[in-house]
């Protein structure tokens, strides 16, 4: 520990920590225009300096480590006179016209520090050299007038996420942000994960969808978790006058720290399908709107005349409450089958292997954050579920290896230190055969090669990778639909246990894990002999598996958006979508999370588990045991909690 | 004593800043107790006493040889110089215009206008002031008080006035300094 | 190349050749010619008869002090290198000589390259590294072709590599070129070079001595320094104490250059003054003319008004004058030269090299030139005078290393100096040497 005195105020930190974090410990704030919490101090706006006693010159607070009995000042005129200095030469660099800009007003942190000094204008005026707009990119704004060359977005885009888009150019008075060697943002290998705009303390980085509409003193905002995908990542969820503005990740949230994803991000912001606002009953062959009270009798009277003869299909975005309600329903009218909308076989493969095993197999996601070798398998997780990539990803500078088997092509291939192109019926007896290598049971790498039609040189390297691991951490997924997905977990939960790594399976929407622990899992057969009840939620049907319900009789749908399938249906009845409504989830290594709603529904559109309630209230279906009892008793593929 | 003596003009700017000083409303009677409201372009008298004021005002940017003379003068005439406004602070919109050469400039205005038949011709009477490059007044002349916004609010102009009034610099910070 | 030998022709009266000694005599590509001139010698003492804390000892004793600009005392770094503990650490040697008018280690890598290689093993095994880098300028193709063919020469004859001198210490020695970028001589800079990354500075401390190249300790040193360890090794400490003054122990090279009779490369003791470098070396001003001012140390070095001539030119003498000896690059000024045309050139040169981390830096300089681009056309305010003197101050106190740092150190020189020529400028639009074009065109140059 030493001891560091700040503006004539006393404190112990640890060794280490530097000035900028110790003043903050004392509720002194220095500001900075480079720093950030989640990025590697950099050093470079040098707004941050402040007098220490001692030494000649203003030293940087962020970059500082404290020193014993160190004595420091913050607020002095000399102080003072250099951040002044340091803003002056700022706005005298590139074009900062706060006139047009919407960050204006509160949101821009150079404004805000040149407020804080006091500067009614400009000390030194600018070239009137224009710099260029890039709008290249769907989603993202590159506005260079407003850049103050801070370097978060860099940093943010390499630390945070690990894909290394953005860099700078040129040095000097020419350095220039770039994205990929001087691409139109638009056409990069940008991911549109928008950690870059979260971050920008100007206007620089803005993302179309929420420019101009409302400062964040004017907004509301709610915490809460994204449901794009089963990670289950922690976000802010900002609102205006019931209007979705914007989402941006929580920094505090302990899955992801910050980063989202696209999918998290920006796809609610694109929204196109139109809202279902009532519940319709067929007459004649065509919907038309009806009351809730004529729809659910309808409903109940139909469901009650199928007894027996029906089956439900639920989404696996509904929260468990909505699930457990919609499953006391099919099952107190015994349904034929009761499935999930989710066909891809290695999450099936999962969720058998934990009824059949009794025992845990999975590991935390936040334990495979800093393994030194990741090894994908059957997923592409640069598409879906896209957080853990950058968990992988942003550990390679650090020296962590990258392997991936795949059927074919991935977002992995420009990263991965092996690629690894297996075919997928083959990947089980392939994973068998990497074990044994790594076991030392094996010599005949030459023959596993020729084989698997792969160079040996590639092999060894991976065999060399994986043994010398000191972490290692396996990622299976849904990507490829396995013919034999349950031999490939096995082998691949063999492998895991024999280089003592750790494994997370991504399974797929939000409550994937959620749905099977009370016991709603995917069945072959989803439609019924005279009823198929869908409770839809928002989900996006694919087209392949809306073709299953074109056998269906008579369908019953709750859906929010008006699809294909609605336009087919008997019944139909309105939901709210994920933004409107709350309930818990469990993710997908076992977090159990409560969603928080950030919007009202128009009228007269309930959440899915209230309009099922109506249903089942309708048909006296009685109460069966809680979602959280039957958790409880459900073995897992990981622990729950 | 005497009253503080104001005078105040206006060179490329959008006459909005005078008109936000006329949004202190009844506030105006007050004023006019405090100081002696000598020449503004939207009282009778447009050109500042030459035994000179105590305080002049400029609102807008110096755009050409003309303002510059004007700026001068006001200078030359105050004891104290407000720059009122965006525009007379850093160029404000006018300003835009330095992104480009002034022929481009010109010609867009002149000649290329939607409005503007093939007889659209850039004007070079002699009489004309020479545009320059677009530039913050404290380019010209030196100012001693920076009033920001476009238009700074009313109240904010009225708390300049009335302080210059009774003899006090005005001190723009926080709540007074950010426009929102 | 025609003739090896005859890069240095001939020595000065009282020129010390140390650094220099083999330059221009031997054939730079033969390491048999380097061995007969007693190469290798001291390695081999060293590696046979040494313990590594008996080599730092020497080294201290001897007074010898870093000769890339910054006068560090040799021995004490190579100490904080020695005393961290580590599994892994590196030697540097600075090459990257960048700093306009300075060639002195250029002349030590093409005529003597072997010195350095041999130098670099010995500070290898006195601090416990067993892997070291050149690295070398870019521009400097003849340099790196030398050094490549020395190394390989070394390897072959036993002194690189596996188990030096039976000694059973090992040392590989690589070649990292440089791109063109000054800000690459500062050495975090170059660490961060070598490792693959945009040559920035990094923020210090830690400083390279505990956490350098791959965050491991490392030692890195000048040419002209490391070419003095091994005539050290062989002679002893009070052999180099014997040449210099007491603060600067041995000799220096200055490369003279300006408006003078006669330019060019001279290896002197430490502690002569400028007057005697100008009268003895240079041969005088051109055409007869004064002594108005020089500069020491290259771009960013003191700007000496000609009433310091007589300061030995030794690290303490200069401090206590106020001014600063730096690489030994010397420039010499007669009335031809205009002040406001010098800090011009040499603003033009800080922004350019400039790497662009840090803001007052990277935008100091580029508002400091083009507020002298002004002046120098006729169109400067006095105003520009405050806006030169701040920026010159806040980048002395407020830069993230010795570019920003010292960029201003000229011009405040200047501003202190030679005032009245800067402000005849701004208000007669006169220029007393007649060089700035004083055109009254707005100059369109970012």
């Amino acid at each position: 520990m030493v001891k560091i005195t700040i503006n004539g105020k006393t404190t112990e930190v640890e060794r280490g920590t530097t000035i900028l974090n110790a003043a903050r410990d004392l509720g002194i704030e220095i500001p900075t225009l480079c720093d950030h919490p989640e990025l590697t101090p950099y050093g470079g706006c040098r707004m941050c300096l402040v007098e220490v006693e001692g030494i000649k010159t203003l030293q940087p607070s962020c970059t500082l480590p404290a020193g014993n009995d160190m004595v420091i000042h913050t607020d002095t005129q000399k102080v003072h006179d250099a951040r002044k200095f340091i803003l002056s030469m700022i706005f005298s660099e590139r074009n900062h016209f706060c006139p047009s800009c919407q960050v204006s007003g509160g949101d821009c942190e150079l404004q805000n520090s040149a407020y804080d000094e006091g500067m009614t204008h400009w000390p030194i005026m600018p070239n009137w050299q224009p710099y260029p707009v890039d709008a290249s990119h769907p989603f993202i704004i590159l506005e260079h007038n407003r850049c103050i060359l801070c370097r978060q977005c860099v940093r943010a885009c390499g630390e945070l996420v690990g894909n290394f888009t953005l860099a700078f150019e040129e040095r000097g008075a020419d350095s220039n942000l770039i994205a990929d060697l001087g691409l139109p943002l638009g056409e990069s290998s940008c991911i549109s994960c928008g950690t870059c705009v979260q971050v920008c303390p100007t206007g620089s980085l803005i993302d179309r969808w929420s420019a101009f509409q409302g400062k964040e003193t004017e907004l509301d905002k709610t915490k809460t978790i994204c449901l794009g995908c089963s990670i289950g990542c922690g976000i802010d969820i900002l609102t205006r006058d019931n209007r979705l503005v914007r989402i941006e990740g929580d920094w505090d949230a302990e899955i992801n720290g910050g980063v989202i994803c696209e999918v998290g991000r920006f796809h609610p912001m694109i929204e196109e399908r139109e809202r279902l606002l009532t519940p319709m009953v067929s007459v004649n062959g065509k919907l038309k709107a009806a009351t809730w009270d004529d729809a659910i009798s309808a409903a109940a009277q139909k469901i009650t005349n199928s007894k027996g003869k029906l089956s439900g299909v639920a989404s696996t975005r509904l929260s468990m409450e909505a699930l457990n309600k919609f499953k006391e329903v099919c099952d107190a009218f015994d349904a034929e089958s009761i499935s999930t909308t989710e066909d891809h076989s290695a999450i099936s493969a999962v969720f058998d292997l934990a009824q059949s095993s009794g025992t845990a197999f999975e590991s935390k996601i936040d334990e495979i954050k800093n393994a030194d070798c990741y090894l994908m398998i059957g997923e592409d997780t640069t598409k879906d579920h896209q957080v853990l990539s950058f968990f992988a990803k942003r550990q390679i500078p650090v020296g962590a290896k990258l392997i991936q088997i795949s059927d074919n092509s991935t977002g992995f291939d420009h990263f991965a230190n092996e690629s690894l192109t297996i075919d997928k019926n083959s990947q089980s007896k392939f994973i068998e055969a990497i074990e044994n290598l790594v076991a030392e049971k094996s010599s005949d790498i030459d023959k596993i090669a020729k084989s698997f039609k792969l160079d040996l040189s590639s092999l060894e390297n991976v065999v060399e990778m994986m043994s010398s691991a000191k972490k290692v951490a396996i990622i299976f997924g849904s990507r490829t639909n396995y013919d034999n997905a349950a031999a490939v977990l096995d082998s691949i939960i063999s492998l895991k246990n024999q280089l003592n790594g750790k494994l997370v399976t991504t399974k797929g929407n939000i409550n994937s894990l959620g749905a099977s622990t009370i016991g709603i899992n995917y069945t072959e057969n989803v439609v019924g002999s005279e009823l198929t009840i869908v409770a839809l939620g928002d989900e996006k049907l694919s087209q392949n598996f809306s073709k299953k319900f074109d056998k269906t009789p008579f369908s019953i749908i709750f859906s929010s958006y008006i699809s294909p399938l609605t336009a087919d249906a008997d019944i139909v009845f309105p939901v709210q979508n994920w933004l409107e409504q709350g309930g818990h989830f469990i993710n997908a290594d076992g977090h159990i999370f409560e969603a928080k709603a950030a919007l009202e529904a128009p009228e007269a559109v309930f959440s899915s588990e209230e309009s099922l309630s109506k249903l089942a209230d309708a048909l006296e279906v009685k109460k069966q045991k809680s979602w959280r009892e039957l958790v409880k008793e459900t073995p897992a593929p990981v622990t729950i909690s | 004593m005497a009253k503080p003596t104001v005078a105040s003009n206006w060179l490329a700017g959008c006459a909005g800043c005078h008109m936000s000083l006329l949004d202190i409303d009844e506030r105006i009677v007050k004023l006019v107790e405090l100081v002696d409201l000598r020449a503004t372009p939207i009282t009778d008298f447009k050109v500042p006493d030459e035994k000179g004021v105590t305080v002049g005002i400029l609102e807008g940017g110096i755009n050409n040889s003309h303002n510059e003379h004007v700026a001068k003068q006001m200078r030359a005439r105050s004891k104290i110089l407000v720059a009122l406004g965006d525009c007379a602070v850093f160029g404000g919109i006018p300003a835009m215009r330095n992104f480009f050469t002034l022929e481009e400039s010109l010609k867009r205005a002149y000649v290329d206008t939607p409005s503007t038949d093939e007889s659209g011709k850039i004007p070079s009477s002699p009489e004309l002031a020479k545009p320059t490059l677009v530039r913050a007044v404290h380019e010209v002349v030196k100012v001693d008080v920076f009033v920001p916004g476009c238009p700074p609010d009313a109240d904010i102009i009225f708390y300049v006035l009335a302080e210059l009034a009774q003899g006090r610099m005005p001190k723009l910070e926080n709540n007074n300094l950010m426009w929102n | 190349m025609k003739n090896k030998r005859s890069i240095i022709k001939s020595t000065f009266p009282a020129e010390q050749r140390i650094v220099l000694k083999r330059a221009g005599i031997i054939d730079p590509d033969s390491i048999e010619e380097y061995i007969v001139h007693d190469g290798y010698f001291a390695l081999g003492k060293v590696l046979t008869e040494m313990k590594p804390d008996k080599v730092i000892f020497i080294l201290k004793e001897s007074n010898l002090r870093g000769r890339g600009g910054a006068g560090f005392p040799t021995g004490t770094k190579w100490g904080f290198v020695a005393g961290t503990k580590a599994d892994k650490k590196y030697v540097i040697c600075n090459a990257d000589e960048s700093e306009p008018g300075t060639y002195k280690d250029r002349l030590i890598l093409e005529g003597d390259p072997h010195s350095i290689i041999e130098a670099m093993v010995i500070a290898g095994y006195a601090v416990g590294a067993d892997e070291g880098y050149i690295y070398v300028r870019g521009e400097y193709k003849l340099v790196q072709t030398r050094l490549l063919n020395a190394i390989k020469q070394a390897k072959e004859m036993g002194f690189l590599g596996e188990n030096i001198f039976n000694s059973g210490y090992k040392f590989d020695l690589h070649i990292h070129a440089g791109a063109g970028a000054y800000i690459c001589g500062e050495e975090t800079a170059l660490i961060e070079s070598i490792e693959g990354k945009r040559g920035e500075p990094r923020p210090r401390p830690p400083y390279p001595t505990t956490n350098g190249l791959w965050d491991k300790p490392t030692l890195v040193n000048n040419v002209e320094t490391l070419a003095n360890v091994a005539p050290i090794i062989r002679n002893g400490a009070e052999w180099f104490k014997s040449f210099g003054t007491p603060s600067s122990a041995g000799t220096k090279v200055f490369n003279i250059m300006g408006n003078v009779n006669s330019t060019g490369s001279i290896e002197v003791p430490m502690g002569i003054t400028l007057r005697d470098v100008i009268s003895i070396y240079a041969k005088g001003l051109k055409d007869g003319a004064v002594l108005k001012l020089a500069q020491t140390g290259g771009s960013s070095g003191s700007i000496i008004p000609a009433d310091l001539q007589d300061v030995p030119m030794d690290y303490n003498s200069f401090a206590n004058a106020g001014v600063s000896m730096g690489s030994g690059a010397l420039l010499i000024c007669s009335e031809k030269t205009c002040v406001v045309d010098l800090a011009k050139v040499l603003l033009n040169f800080f922004r350019f090299e400039s790497c662009g981390k840090c803001n007052p830096c990277r935008i100091g300089n580029q508002r400091a030139y083009q507020i002298l681009l002004r002046i120098s056309e006729g169109l400067g305010s006095m105003k520009d005078l405050d806006d030169l003197q701040d920026i010159s101050k806040w980048l002395y106190e407020m830069s993230n290393c010795g570019l920003g740092q010292t960029a201003g150190s000229p011009l405040k020189d200047i501003l202190n100096h030679f005032r009245a020529e800067v402000e005849a400028h701004i208000v007669k639009k006169e220029c007393s040497a007649g060089v700035c074009s004083m055109s009254g065109i707005s100059p369109t140059s970012n």
